[in-house]
């Protein structure tokens, strides 16, 4: 579950670094009055946001001793599911 | 060749040249997909945090040198006729004649309108952003020239008109302005303002109450200048 967790995080702060890099970009090469308000603003916030949650994957990673973002998705153990009750018990 | 003028220029190059290296890493892990072994968590670190970082603050100075300029200033279609007469090689306004002063340059707006004190930058760019509001909400859609608009008003003459601010400290605001450069202590100068030096000096005068062909293109002087016709 946290392999997962992890690996959605840096995507999600993946895109929204695009998003914001595009608003930044964007108001370098056409320097209009709002653009430039939008990208010091939003544009910088939504960096800031997505840095902060790849700092956050990087955080549950370290926390699981790394033991699931660096590996591949197939070699992940699936959780154990739930001894069911043997007939005779 | 890649020729760069200016300190903006450079800056701009760096901002952007940031922004495409931290896409490019980005794009690499969202397509590729790969481990988080720790050298992919450090490109990510830089692709993530470093260059978005350079981009931000590069971009940040650059953009705000070119709010300093005359082009930003006119970007508004409000202030297209002072941009007009501010370029304009025949004017005789104060403006213009400031404008072609080299010492002023690209940001003669900037060099009169500011304010010059400690937080002079900031509180200059707060009232900016006083202005962007009401452009959007009273005058996006006025005429070619800002017509049809409420008359603009200086913020300091409004300051003082509302009684937020006492006539000798607007005095001392809008001579400030001329003496950044004009000292009053030339013998030219001297000679010329004879018994209005002192006033002027101690801010009981203001230098534009005789100098007051400074934009003649206003707003507010063709609204005031239509009444007159009208009469």
């Amino acid at each position: 579950m946290k392999f997962l967790q992890v690996k959605t995080l840096v995507f999600f702060s993946g895109v929204a670094t695009l998003v914001a890099l595009a608003m930044m970009s964007i108001s370098i090469l056409y320097p209009k009055p709002l653009l430039l308000v939008l990208a010091m603003s939003l544009g910088q916030g939504i960096g800031i946001l997505s840095l902060a949650l790849y700092l956050l994957a990087i955080a549950l990673d370290l926390q699981s001793g790394s033991a699931f973002a660096s590996l591949p998705e197939s070699e992940v153990a699936p959780e154990p599911e739930e001894q069911q009750p043997g007939p005779g018990e | 060749m890649l020729q760069i003028h200016s300190t903006e220029e450079l800056l701009k190059l760096v901002a952007l040249g940031s922004a495409a290296a931290a896409a490019a890493i980005i794009l690499w892990y969202l397509f590729r997909r790969p481990h988080l072994h720790r050298p992919t968590k450090v490109l990510l670190l830089i692709g993530l945090g470093v260059l978005p970082g350079v981009v931000s603050l590069t971009g940040n100075i650059a953009g705000f040198e070119y709010t300093l300029s005359r082009p930003f200033c006119g970007s508004c279609h409000v202030m297209s006729p002072y941009l007009r007469d501010a370029e304009d090689p025949e004017s005789k306004s104060l403006a213009a004649i400031h404008s072609r002063n080299h010492r002023f340059g690209e940001n003669s707006c900037y060099n009169c309108h500011a304010d010059y004190k400690m937080f002079g930058a900031v509180t200059t760019k707060l009232n900016g952003m006083r202005h962007l509001f009401k452009y959007i909400t009273d005058y996006a859609n006025t005429g070619p020239d800002g017509e049809g608009g409420p008359t603009i008003k200086l913020y300091k003459r409004h300051d003082l008109e509302e009684k937020r601010m006492t006539e000798e400290a607007f005095n001392a605001h809008m001579n400030g302005i001329c003496m950044q450069c004009h000292s009053t202590r030339s013998a030219i100068w001297v000679e010329k303002h004879g018994d209005f030096a002192d006033g002027l000096r101690a801010f009981q005068a203001v230098c534009i109450d005789c100098h007051s062909d400074i934009h003649p293109l206003a707003l507010s002087r063709r609204v005031a200048a239509g009444k007159e016709a009208a009469k």
